[in-house]
């Protein structure tokens, strides 16, 4: 089953084509590829306007999908099916997508599939991967817009466990990063200064921030409000920064925001009346390797395989993601009348 | 197309091809990248071709150090102690631009991305070219990651070998990642700078919690409640980070009666809940994406709340708004003790 994905859900025109569970080709247009590899988004007005650059984007993408191995060079009217994101993200640039999608569905006679963002970063541990999977397994997205904590009753039958009630946690990333004076999207430069004092000396953190509703997990949210404001406090408290006291702020901010998200994940694994043998972990944040290491750790105690993307840019919003959770409705033939496609920005999963 | 290696006389034979607005593969401290002299509109157009993406898409460029930078970009505290921090070094550092660049280098809003690359060959090529080079991966767009010169050359078309005429070869390079991206143009008081704000009238109040914040919002909007269907109201929200402005929001919500959980619209910009719009103006970079995500048609609804964070980075646009919709302008600060916040309010 070949899909032609597209997704606009916020900064960036993401297109991709994929064959079942493969990923043919993945085009992001995105301040991150002008650049270098990550980095992230520039919110400009210009850029958000995404209608400018969809056509070059879903060209370049059918273009990429026939290079590796000679493969026949691919053309819309050969994809089986068009996929697109409908939520949740903003409303006017999901419409550029949804109208894209709706244009080429009706103009090459292909069947339309609506698709959730999160449900995107949910199962994009299966990009690319033969996964065998045993039900229910867990799924987390962990991105600027979502932390969500899901129990898969199996793919397309999702229970929102523990969600996001203010700020989400590659937010609140960013936004401890700029306090650092770090500019933005810091999310990945906090990363490497974290990093910068676990390799170096040994010494203790000299700070500390308070662990979000630590011993009241049983509340099942995920918080950062509180941990940003403390940050800001203990922040202004440290003026002027030095490397060093930057290093360990971030380190400190770093582990509390991540102490609390895998607080939060225990509680659900120790209160659970089933049994769970996978978690699959989605979202810009899940490239980061502390995080990671947490998990694993996690799962290691729990006895649970922890799934990332097969590649970090599959973590970032893109549209392979699409496309796979896309293909997973087709099999269940989830299609929609184009005619009556609509976005969801508040869409829930 | 020529190859050398990294040896002595390859920076004079570069400079040499970079000032005929040819194209050069070099090796860097990440990848293979591919440089054309920044200032030269011909041979930016080349390398455009090359890299096979459209026009309007920008390069950062590779200066020699923080002072050459300086003559390409504005640099702005944030991006002062970025530098001092992390170059030379894999990090691009975005300010905005000075203009001085080729069409199409800079971004769609007139930034530009700076790098120093910790790599000598570089910078003494830029030196003794006494210009800037474009520093974009030598691969053609959303190809393999460079770290040989092969790498490139098998991923591309005979027409864009065409298009180079040198390569500096020196091996494989170690797969360090390529550079970070950090953009500073967010905190440029060009940005931030808005007219003062005077109140009609000014009150005051001390919240000792999160509880007592939704409380006082609830106490506002009951206040306001009586001009909608007339107006719309907008609560224009101003207060440093982790002050509490969407915990007011939440307090807003529950007033009026919306059971949804308010999040943080700063990743998304503007969530809406039922007759509630909540936008957050902290990634925008001028006021015009406000009105982009439909502000002032929204005004038109004069059954509307409209919930502003940050709000003081658009305080001249919603000024004008004033008669058209019952703007009242919230500020909180942080207080002495640590859950205290000073909470003044007024209409504008």
């Amino acid at each position: 089953m070949r899909i032609l994905a597209i997704d606009t859900s916020c900064d960036e025109t993401a297109v991709a084509v994929t064959e079942d569970t493969k990923v043919l080709s993945n085009v992001v247009w995105s301040q991150a590829s002008l650049h270098a590899k990550f980095g992230g988004v520039m919110p400009s007005l210009a850029q958000r306007m995404h209608e400018e650059r969809i056509d070059w984007v879903i060209d370049k993408a059918i273009k990429n999908s026939g290079l590796p191995g000679g493969r026949a060079k691919l053309k819309i009217k050969n994809v089986d099916a068009i996929a697109v994101t409908i939520g949740p993200g903003l409303a006017i640039t999901l419409g550029v997508g949804i109208a894209k999608a709706k244009e080429l569905a009706k103009k090459y006679n292909k069947p339309l599939v609506a698709v959730n963002h999160l449900e995107g970063h949910i199962l994009s541990p299966f990009a690319e991967t033969e996964l065998k999977i045993s039900y229910p397994c867990l799924g987390l997205a962990v991105s600027g817009g979502n932390t969500l904590l899901l129990k898969i009753n199996r793919i397309g039958k999702y229970e929102t466990l523990a969600q996001t009630v203010d700020d989400a946690l590659g937010e609140a990333l960013d936004k401890a990063a700029r306090m650092l004076g770090l500019g933005y999207p810091g999310g990945a430069i906090l990363e490497k200064f974290a990093r910068s004092t676990n390799s170096g000396q040994a010494q203790k953190n000299p700070y500390s921030l308070p662990i979000p509703i630590i011993g009241h997990e049983e509340r099942k949210i995920f918080t950062y409000s509180g941990l940003k404001t403390a940050m800001y406090r203990l922040v202004e408290s440290e003026k002027p920064l030095t490397k060093e006291k930057i290093q360990n702020l971030a380190a400190c901010f770093q582990n509390a925001a991540f102490t609390h998200l895998v607080r939060v994940i225990s509680f659900v694994l120790n209160h659970k009346s089933y049994s769970i043998k996978h978690l699959l972990v989605g979202g810009g944040v899940s490239a980061n390797n502390e995080l990671r290491k947490r998990l694993r750790k996690l799962g290691k105690e729990f006895e649970i395989n922890i799934l990332f993307p097969y590649t970090k840019k599959l973590c970032s919003d893109n549209a392979a993601m699409i496309g796979i959770a896309a293909y997973f409705k087709t099999q269940r033939e989830e299609f929609v009348d184009p005619e009556k496609i609509d976005r969801i920005p508040n869409a829930k999963i | 197309m020529k190859i050398i290696r990294k040896s002595k006389g390859a920076v004079e034979e570069t400079v040499r091809i970079l000032r005929k607005g040819r194209l050069v593969i070099y090796p860097t401290e990440t990848v293979y990248g591919i440089g054309a002299e920044a200032t030269n509109p011909e041979a930016i157009k080349k390398l455009t071709r090359y890299k096979n993406r459209p026009f309007g898409k920008p390069y950062s460029i590779a200066v020699a150090d923080q002072k050459m930078a300086e003559d390409y970009v504005e640099l702005n505290q944030t991006a002062r102690d970025l530098y001092k921090q992390f170059l030379p070094g894999p990090v691009t550092i975005v300010s905005t631009g000075k203009h001085k660049v080729a069409p199409g280098i800079e971004s769609e809003t007139g930034t530009l991305g700076i790098r120093i690359p910790a790599y000598k060959l570089v910078i003494n090529i830029v030196k003794t070219l006494g210009k800037p080079i474009t520093a974009t991966s030598a691969n053609a767009s959303y190809q393999k990651r460079p770290y040989k010169t092969s790498d490139v050359l098998d991923n591309i078309s005979q027409k864009q070998k065409q298009l180079i005429d040198l390569i500096i070869d020196a091996g494989e390079l170690p797969h360090n990642e390529p550079s970070t991206v950090i953009d500073t143009t967010l905190d440029d008081p060009v940005v931030l700078r808005q007219g003062e704000i005077k109140l009609k009238d000014k009150n005051e109040v001390l919240s000792r919690s999160e509880e007592n914040t939704q409380n006082i919002a609830k106490e506002l909007f009951q206040r306001y409640e009586e001009y909608l269907g007339k107006r719309p109201i907008v609560f224009a929200l101003e207060g440093p980070m982790g002050a509490g402005k969407t915990v007011y929001v939440k307090g807003l919500a529950k007033a009026m009666g919306i059971k949804e959980t308010v999040i943080s619209p700063t990743f998304n910009l503007l969530l809406t809940y039922d007759q509630l719009a909540h936008f957050d103006t902290w990634r925008m970079q001028n006021e015009k994406e406000l009105e982009t995500l439909g502000f002032i048609k929204m005004l038109e609804d004069k059954n509307l709340v409209i919930a502003i964070e940050w709000a003081e980075r658009v305080a001249d646009l919603i000024k004008k708004y004033r008669d058209q919709a019952i703007i009242v302008w919230v500020k909180i600060v942080y207080g002495k003790k640590e859950n205290e916040r000073l909470i003044s309010w007024g209409t504008l």
